[in-house]
């Protein structure tokens, strides 16, 4: 039924209900004028007969109701009246209606917020046609890749791509820095995109000596080219190669992640090495193809292939994912799940109060419902009464829920919009899903609400009205309120020590690089390209021409160069230590490494401890050289001086390099932030190693971005500056997940304080209002404060107690399990378990405090009579 | 009111048919006509009547129709239906039969035993 045709179902009904009252109406009056009329024939006054007629009638609106209710029109309308009814006691009972409303839209709204965005991010597919059967492998080769597409039959289509950076430009325009890539010219028809401008890749465009062709993504399209009709055919140059621009694809279209250009797979020589992994495979299954029969078929495949090429393909087997496996995998899905555990921890306290506010409220309520009962009404209505207040109220509440998980889902999307987030994954509000949580917080809600109400609404009415408020024997619906206090407690302290303990160790690795100032400090990432700069000699004499050009820009402090700027990562590979115990290959320690040019320590504010810094003849083939951190010194040669002392790096393959001689010691740094088992960290002179790109670090009061970009661009036109952070910028980039989850997990464990206290303070006061009068005689009786205030007291303190007890034997087990995220956890944490417990304790104890307060200060007097 | 005899629950509805099988009436009139046709020993008190009569009208038994009273009153006037009728006819015999076997059981004398 149309949402249309049950409107006017229900106008109809209330039409009917209308012209059935308007009808009684003038029967009654019908009736009293016809009784009047006897009356005066009798010799009674008009006016006075009038009267005595209409008194005789006695009140009209209870003759509305039961004949409605006797002409079958009666759901409608006695619902009118039963919610017109709800509203009032909604009304009149604020407070406890406000926490019940606030609580549900908190348990729905964060709920729903956080499923919506775990759903987006982990489960839903790729939107494209057919993107529920899109999967990915990755480490293929070129040649693996034919291979494969050759001889898989659970494939519709298998496509592959390799990432590369793409330095666009053309005479005239500045060169810029795209993600670009190498895609098989196959992809868009796979995903059944087409271009929305020119034409799409044809296979003749990846024969060897075709015309070079690339693609542009909307975005590219729109910034560098205004979004010009007339660049289809423009020749363009690609990392300085011509090309020619012949499409442009839809907008938001970034297949695989965030990608900006593509070009097909030309094959070169290199391509053609089996061992040059650097090809990853996308494909669409055929229908009725799982993934797990998909990757048995290119398990069977890697192994032909292995027996085939045994020193290339040997070890290797495809691995079969999902998309969101391959790019949400690790430790984005760690925490994103830990987010979802946490958001539960919610849930079921939300779930808890509820049930314990209306818990508490229907039995409060017992006796209105058993007077009620017993004035004749019937026990189905005593019942919709409760349901039409609990609907009611879970209507406002689950209303709030909605409008803060659109809030929520929207203050996620834009907090990531800056992030390298894949382009497919977009936090849009998912309404299945506040569904889903609405009707589970609401059904708590009625579960307990109504059970109380089944029971004081059977028949056995004596015993519950003789049992009048006088009664102080046992606090009915007690037991069951106090569990789930007991379990609200429990659940809000290990929420709390997770968020703590999780806060507390990402401080302090945030903090680590104290001394480094990193809103001072300028870093961008240059690569020059090999064709023009051939050699660490090239590398050298271009850098030896650029730093000290940045040294004399205004303002500028310090400049220098390295691998990787402090705080955004390092190279690990193993050691040795000459003249040490000679182990095997596979107990060698592990170090990790960074490159520093003459200058980097103090444009950085590390403190050199003892040594000297590199000089210009440092990492020559002849004076191979590192200086190393405090901690690297203290691990390897403990107790001794490290100056002079040497090691030597093995390299992916095992191959020991040249001696190495340490020449200083630095304060410690932490390179890794997010890496939870950090190495021993030593640095290298920038020319002792051939890396491709290098970051420049720049030291300046105010930013000189403008200035160092001009720099280098007059020694080179076509070098873009790329990855152009403030440090503390970079850093953050770096650990956005994990401050967006702090804040999200702090978040959550003070909604979860708030409500365990206002459950704990809803059945306290609750229990203290059913004993009014029992405290009232007791402080007549000359009780002092004290005893009232722990006769009221005594029963919350103890749910709290067992509260915190339970809690603690959850949150230890349930903080190790932490261990696993990226920062230094601690699983024995105790200043967060102690300032927990505490801060529990005393809220819990507040909680308690104010309606034993209360009573403590009641007047006997009134508190005797209260009824 | 010691004189006037309490309805037991349930024989409202057939006293309601049995007034209004001897003439269309309405409200105020099904009310003499009851206190009418029992003597005045029976009184319906005026709150029930009107549920009932709804009652009686949703189960098809009465039919009500706006017409006017001798007076010149408008009022809304009931007459049994069809199977109002059916209905009254087999009230009264479950009624006399149950009255029958009342006053047999309550006019049992020892030595009838």
């Amino acid at each position: 039924m149309s949402v249309f045709h049950a409107l006017r179902a229900c106008a109809a009904r209330i039409f009917r209900h209308a012209a059935m009252t308007d009808d009684l109406n003038e029967e009654l009056n019908s009736h009293v004028a016809l009784r009047a009329d006897d009356l005066e024939h009798n010799g009674m006054p008009r006016a006075e007969a009038e009267r005595r007629a209409r008194i005789e009638l006695g009140a009209r609106g209870r003759y509305t109701e039961e004949c409605q209710y006797e002409s079958g029109g009666t759901s409608i309308a006695t619902a009118f009246h039963d919610l017109r009814f709800a509203v009032r006691m909604i009304r009149s009972h604020v407070w406890f209606s406000a926490a019940v409303v606030t609580t549900l839209a908190l348990g729905i709204g964060l709920n729903t917020m956080v499923f919506t965005i775990v759903n987006a991010a982990l489960l839903k597919p790729v939107p494209v046609p057919g993107g529920s059967r899109l999967v990915a492998t990755t480490g293929l080769s070129y040649p693996d890749l034919l291979d494969y597409r050759a001889q898989a039959r659970s494939f519709a289509a298998l496509e592959g791509a390799a990432d590369l950076e793409g330095v666009l430009g053309e005479p005239g325009t500045p060169p810029q820095a795209f993600h670009l890539e190498r895609v098989t010219t196959g992809v868009f028809s796979m995903l059944h995109t087409r271009p929305i401008l020119g034409r799409d890749f044809l296979p003749s465009d990846a024969f060897s000596g075709a015309a070079p062709v690339v693609m542009l993504g909307y975005d590219v399209w729109q910034t560098r080219y205004a979004g010009s009709r007339s660049i289809i055919g423009r020749q363009v140059r690609i990392n300085g190669k011509p090309a020619t621009i012949i499409g442009v694809m839809p907008k938001g279209f970034m297949f695989p992640t965030t990608v900006e250009l593509w070009m097909p797979v030309v094959p070169t020589a290199d391509d053609l090495k089996r061992d040059n992994r650097q090809f990853r495979g996308f494909g669409v299954l055929r229908s009725g193809v799982t993934i797990p029969a998909a990757h048995a078929e290119l398990a069977g495949i890697a192994q032909h292939l292995a027996a085939e090429y045994p020193a290339s393909d040997k070890d290797f087997s495809a691995v079969v994912m999902t998309f969101n496996q391959l790019y949400n995998g690790g430790i984005i899905k760690t925490v994103f799940l830990l987010m979802l555990a946490a958001v539960g921890f919610v849930l079921l306290i939300a779930c808890a109060n509820v049930a314990n506010m209306m818990l508490s409220r229907a039995v409060a309520r017992q006796r209105e419902m058993s007077i009620r009962a017993a004035l004749g009404a019937s026990r189905w209505r005593v019942i919709r009464q409760l349901l039409i207040e609990s609907i009611a109220l879970s209507v406002l509440g689950g209303g709030m829920g909605l409008g803060l998980a659109e809030l929520g889902v929207r203050w996620f999307d834009l907090a990531t919009s800056n992030v390298q987030r894949p382009y497919w994954v977009q936090f849009t509000m998912d309404y299945s899903v506040f569904g889903y949580f609405a009707a589970l917080c609401i059904f708590s809600g009625l579960l307990f609400g109504i059970a109380p109400a089944l029971r004081s609404s059977r028949p056995d009415l004596n015993q519950v009205l003789q049992e009048s408020s006088r009664s102080i024997a046992r606090p009915r619906g007690g037991n069951l309120a106090a569990i789930l206090v007991v379990f609200q407690f429990a659940l809000t302290l290990v929420l709390l020590t997770g968020a703590g303990v999780f806060v507390h160790s990402l401080i302090n690795t945030l903090d680590s690089n104290r001394s480094v100032p990193a809103h001072e400090l300028m870093v961008a990432t240059l690569q020059l390209p090999d064709r023009r700069y051939d050699g660490i000699a090239a590398h050298k004499r271009f850098y030896d021409q650029l730093l000290p050009r940045l040294r004399t820009l205004p303002g500028v402090t310090g400049a220098a160069l390295t691998s990787n700027p402090p705080g955004l990562g390092s190279a690990e590979n193993p050691i040795e230590i000459e003249h040490a115990h000679p182990t095997d290959a596979a107990h060698r320690p592990i170090g990790s490494y960074v490159t520093a040019s003459p200058g980097y320590f103090k444009t950085i504010h590390l403190p050199l401890l003892f040594g000297h810094d590199f000089n210009s003849t440092d990492g020559s083939p002849n004076h191979r050289a590192a200086i190393v951190t405090r901690a690297f010194a203290s691990r390897f040669w403990p107790g001794q001086p490290a100056i002079g002392k040497r090691f030597r790096i093995f390299d992916d393959h095992a191959k020991p390099g040249d001696w190495i001689t340490v020449i200083g010691v630095t304060a410690n740094l932490v390179q890794d932030l997010t890496e939870q088992d950090r190495k021993p960290l030593f640095f290298i002179p920038t020319q002792q190693v051939d890396w491709g790109g290098i970051s420049l670090v720049v030291e300046s009061t105010a930013n000189p971005t403008a200035e160092v970009r001009d720099a280098v661009a007059s020694l080179d036109q076509d070098l873009p500056l790329r990855d152009v952070y403030i440090l503390n910028q970079a850093v953050e980039h770096q650990t956005w997940y994990l401050r967006l989850f702090s804040r999200i997990f702090i978040g959550f464990a003070l909604i979860a304080l708030v409500m365990a206290a206002m459950g704990i303070y809803a059945v306290l006061a609750q229990a203290t209002t059913q004993r009014t009068q029992e405290i009232g005689v007791r402080i007549a009786l000359g009780a002092s404060l004290r005893s009232i205030m722990l006769l009221v007291m005594r029963r919350g303190l103890w749910q709290v107690g067992m509260g915190l007890a339970l809690g603690l034997a959850a949150a230890i087990p349930a903080v190790r399990l932490m261990t696993s995220l990226p920062i230094g956890v601690s699983p024995t944490d105790l200043t967060v378990f102690a300032a927990v417990v505490a801060l529990l304790a005393v809220v819990g104890l507040f909680a308690c405090w104010l309606p034993a307060r209360r009573a403590a200060g009641m007047d006997p007097v009134t508190a005797i009579r209260c009824e | 009111m010691g004189e006037h005899a309490q309805i037991l629950p349930g024989t409202l509805d057939l006293l309601i048919l049995k007034a209004v099988s001897l003439g269309p009436l309405h409200g105020y009139g099904v009310l003499l006509r009851i206190a009418q046709i029992s003597g005045s020993a029976l009184l319906i008190e005026q709150g029930a009547l009107y549920p009932a009569l709804f009652r009686l009208v949703r189960q098809g038994l009465l039919e009500a129709n706006w017409g006017t009273s001798e007076n010149n009153r408008r009022a809304k006037f009931y007459e049994l239906t069809t199977a109002g009728r059916k209905q009254l006819r087999s009230e009264i015999e479950d009624w006399n039969r149950l009255a029958n076997a009342i006053a047999v059981a309550l006019s049992a004398r020892p030595e009838e035993i």
